[in-house]
Formats: C-alpha cells, structure tokens, sequence
C-alpha cells in the first residue's frame, strides 16, 4: 500500500509540474494526466503491469505539451522528469509485486530500495547526459541528422534485443 | 526451471523508442531525455537475467508424530550465483499448520546455504508427504523471475490421538489361548466360578473343604480361566458426511484406534477390516507391531466411491475367526453395509454396532420440503436401528462430542439386561 501511495505521490507531483508550465493548456494537461492517473490506478488495483507504460505515455505526452506551450528552447527539468516517470513506474511495479503475503526479510527489502535507488540514479545522469550533449555547442545539418537517426535506431535495436533475452 | 520476464520490461524497450523517435521527429531533446532512463532500465534488465541456479533439501525432525504434537522441518536452500529474492512456499497439507511465515522471502549470497525453520503442528491424523518447496526467485529489481519445484517430499505420518476408556466390552466368548480377559467357562484360574463333586485328576488343593465336610464327600472350587479374546474393528468406509474437515470416518478413525490401543495392551489380537469401495482387512494378532500395523492402515483410509456390490463373502475366513467379537463403526449410510452386518449377525458372530452418527454434520435444510425428508430420513434410521435390534445386535448412536466411554458403557447394559439372540 505505501509503495502503490508513493507510485501516486511521485505520479502527481510529475503532473503537477507539467500543469503548473503549461499556462494556458493546463486544462489540457491535466486532463491527459489524469486519463495517465486512471491507467496507474488500475494497474495498483488489478495487478496488471502491462497497463504501466501507458499510464507513462499520458504523463510524458502531457509533460511534452506543457514543454511545447512553455516555448523554451530547453527544458532543464526534463532529467527530474524522466526520472520520476522510471521511479513512479518502478514503485507501482514493486507494489505490485507485493501485492502476494509473502513475509520478506529486511535484507529483502533492503537490496531492492538500494536496487531501485542506483536504477533512478543512473537515469537521472544518463537524461542529464543526453540534454547536457544537446546544450553543448555542436554542428548542425543532415549529417548530424543522419548519425542521430542512426543512433536511435542502434539504439532501439538494442534495447529491442534486451527486451527479447 | 521456467523463466518468466516481467512484462515491463517491452514496455520499457517501446517507451524509450518512443522517446526517441519522437525526439527525433519533433525536435526536442527533451523526449529523448524522457525515453533515456527506460533504454537504461531495458539494459539493466537484459544484464540481470541470470539463472540463479537454486538447490534445496526437506528434512523433517521426524517420521512419525500424534495429533497435536510439533514436528520440525528444515529447508536447506543454496544458490550457486545468489538471488537476490527468493519465494520460498512449503507445500503443506491442510492438516498441517505452521506459525512461521509461509510464503517466506529470504536473501541469498552466492554460494550461501540458508536453512530454514519451519514448526509444523499436526492438526489432524493422516499420512502426509510434506513439501516440495516452491521457489521463485527474482533478480534485485523483479525484472525476471525463475521458478521452481525443489526438495523431496518428506514423509510424515500423524497418528490419532487414543482416547483413555474405562471400560471395554467383554466378548461373549473367549479363545483359547491365555489373556487378561475372565472367560465364562470353567477351568483353571483365579476367579472363582462354582463348586463340583470332586473327579479323578483334581489336585487336593482345588478341595473346598468346607463344602466337602458339609456333604459328607469331596468337593473342589470351579474357577474360570483366563483367556484371550479376538476382537475384529469393522470399519464401514462406503460413504461418510463431513463438516469443516470433521467427519464420521474421522470420529470411526479415532474410535478404532483407541479400541485397537486398549485391546491390545490386553493381550488380545486384534484386528481390522475395511468394508468400503476398496475392501481391506488386517489378521487379528497381539502386541505393539500390530498396534502400528492397524494405526498405519487406519491413517490411509479413506472413503473410496463405488457401486459394486460387495457382502462378507469377499473377506477372508480368518479375518474374521470364529468366537471373535466384532465391533461395527458404521455411520450407517450405506444399505451394503447395513446388510452385511447382518449377514455377520445370522453367521453368529458376536456383534456390536456403534453408529457413529451422521446427525451433527447434516445441515437440515430450510423450507417444508426440506424438513420433511430430513425426518423421513432419521425415521428410516431408527427403522434400521430397529432391525438389528431385533436381531439382537446392540446398536449404539455415538455422536461427535461426546466420549467414546458413553456408546461401550451403553452397548455393556444393553448386553447386561438382553439376553443374545441365537441366530
């Protein structure tokens, strides 16, 4: 229960920034975020992990309107973002796991937490690599366009494959 | 060992490819930063997929145990490459019950071997196997998990616990070796029976005096001799009623038993017949091994459903020996065993029923209709009780609750004031 409450927590604290920022469309916002909120809750509720993902792309999809209706050319915030939606992902997951009586030990407990910390951690430096790349002064043009869609692809298929294992 | 694969983890993989593409279509690097950490989650994931490769063994702290009492069992469980969650869940029976955490979570290092406690308290009477253990390990993060049957079954079997009776029933008549029970015949022994004239072969001890110098000529003391008798425990295992795991085969199961344990500390022989769907039966014998031979058989029994006729005709002769005292436990349910008891009774044997009542275990139902066949019912009940009445069985209704003491000492006076019907 407390897992499942913090899932929520963590879910409309992401919201709420991205209503806060989207200054006329926070109607809007709100709105896919709460379709994103059902979609957690009845993942917690029911024990179904498949609903997770997307309940994430409510709340990315909002966060991204607030982004467009905001109109800074980088939003700094985007690494908290993206973390928060791996960490309120991962909490319903854990929720849901132990949604079974079974009886763990601390040390149980503990490996996950610390697990779970490190995963958000490296998240949070692997979004702040990406924007902190973004923000450095590189050339631009079809080549840069060109090895960047290579590089999503690369990416993709690897993670495709990891996905498979 | 099967390997299940979180669902979340393809939903990882398409929500950073999503990430990306749409990074990449709008361009705002901002959504690429969203899909980064699930691409880094997908990766961890694939990086944590390793089999734990777990082994286990179940002990218990003993094979045999009674009614109430607490057997330990240990689990040993060893991971090669260590897990960093593992679901451990004991198979147990129903009858069995643990005060410890079952399901239980532990943590195992590599190559570290963690043995657990787990107290059982046997609740009721039966043969067990206990286990195998359940184990599902997880990596840190849940994104796999591989699960497992592990451990041998372990053998336990729980006798009934025996009832302190105060009485047993006398046969009517005794056997011919010697025992603890006072026969009703004449011969050498210590209880006194009645005075004779004297004949050739009578010791000069055995002379009542007194008799002889009141007639005038020699007179010994009869005595009756002590001997052994054969007791046969017929178990009807047709049919049973049952109510939140109390049954009359359960109540037949105890009663058995502490006849069986009684009889035989009087050096009786004792044995053991199982008329039912699956006919079995013990030869009567003395002495402890045939006290656990009976328990054993008694432990497994169960009631098996058929439809075949059967009568004492398919038991063999020396399961039942002449002169021996059967004691019927019968709910009385079935019409074939019902007949076959009497078939025994116009065999002359010397027969006791006790009816271990079905009555507190049927719920009678609401309704007219309902009422009406439930008292139809137990009048077709005292119709047959009525029957072997007439043929001069004793037939006692023993009901759960109340002690095993109360049908004997019922069955005694009805034998004490009934004189027995020659068949």
């Amino acid at each position: 229960m407390t897992l499942a409450v913090l899932a929520v927590l963590v879910y409309g604290a992401v919201l709420a920034d991205a209503v806060l920022h989207a200054h006329g469309l926070g109607t809007l916002v709100g709105e896919i975020g709460s379709l994103g909120l059902l979609f957690l809750a009845l993942a917690l509720v029911r024990g179904v992990e498949e609903l997770l993902p997307a309940a994430m792309v409510c709340l990315g999809g909002a966060y991204t309107v607030a982004v467009y209706v905001h109109g800074a050319p980088l939003d700094e915030r985007a690494p908290l973002v993206a973390a928060g939606l791996l960490l309120c992902c991962e909490l319903a997951a854990w929720s849901v796991d132990e949604r079974l009586r079974i009886a763990a030990e601390r040390a149980v407990v503990r490996a996950r937490a610390v697990a779970l910390a490190a995963l958000v951690g490296g998240a949070l430096a692997a979004a702040a690599l990406v924007i902190a790349v973004a923000a450095a002064p590189a050339g631009r043009g079809l080549v840069w366009t060109v090895a960047g869609a290579a590089a999503v692809v690369l990416a993709l298929a690897l993670a495709a494959r990891a996905g498979q294992r | 060992m099967t390997r299940i694969a979180s669902p979340r983890i393809a939903g990882y993989a398409a929500l950073a490819a999503l990430g990306l593409f749409a990074g990449l279509a709008a361009g705002r690097v901002e959504l690429v930063a969203l899909g980064a950490p699930f691409a880094l989650a997908t990766v961890v994931a694939a990086a944590a997929g390793r089999e734990p490769r777990l082994a286990a063994s179940l002990a218990a702290e003993r094979e045999r145990a009674l009614e109430g009492d607490e057997v330990g069992l240990t689990l040993e469980l060893s991971s090669a490459t260590g897990a960093s969650r593992a679901d451990v869940l004991v198979l147990l029976p129903d009858e069995l019950t643990t005060a410890r955490p079952n399901p239980r979570a532990v943590r195992l290092a590599a190559g570290e071997t963690r043995t657990l406690e787990l107290p059982l308290r046997c609740g009721r009477w039966g043969a067990f196997a206990v286990g195998p253990a359940l184990v599902r390990a997880r990596d840190a993060l849940g994104f796999h998990a591989w699960e497992t049957r592990l451990g041998v079954p372990a053998p336990l079997r729980v006798y009934p616990s025996v009832e302190t009776l105060h009485a047993l029933l006398p046969p009517l008549e005794t056997q011919v070796y010697v025992g603890n029970q006072v026969s009703r015949a004449h011969g050498e022994g210590i209880e006194f029976a009645d005075v004779r004239p004297w004949t050739p072969g009578d010791r000069v001890r055995r002379v009542n005096w007194r008799a002889t110098a009141r007639r005038g000529e020699l007179w010994v003391n009869d005595q009756h001799p002590e001997r052994n008798t054969d007791v046969v425990l017929f178990l009807d295992t047709f049919a049973e009623v049952e109510r939140r795991g109390r049954g009359t085969l359960d109540l037949a199961v105890r009663a058995a038993t502490s006849l069986a344990h009684r009889y035989l500390q009087r050096k009786d022989r004792v044995g053991l017949v199982s008329f039912g769907g699956f006919l079995s039966w013990l030869l009567p014998a003395s002495g402890t091994q045939q006290l656990y031979r009976i328990v054993d058989s008694l432990i497994q029994m169960d009631i098996v459903l058929s439809f075949a006729a059967k009568g004492v005709d398919f038991l063999p002769p020396r399961s039942l020996p002449p002169k021996a005292l059967v004691i019927a436990l019968s709910p009385l349910l079935d019409a074939r065993s019902a007949a076959a008891l009497l078939d025994l009774r116009a065999r002359g044997f010397d027969l006791v029923v006790v009816e271990v009542s079905p009555v507190p275990f049927v719920d009678p139902g609401k309704g007219e209709l309902a009422d009406l066949s439930y008292r139809l019912w137990r009048l077709s009940r005292e119709s047959l009780r009525a029957r072997y009445e007439r043929a001069g069985v004793p037939v006692v209704e023993w009901l759960d609750g109340v002690p095993l003491n109360v049908p004997l000492e019922e069955v005694a006076a009805f034998r004490r004031y009934a004189r027995p019907a020659r068949a």
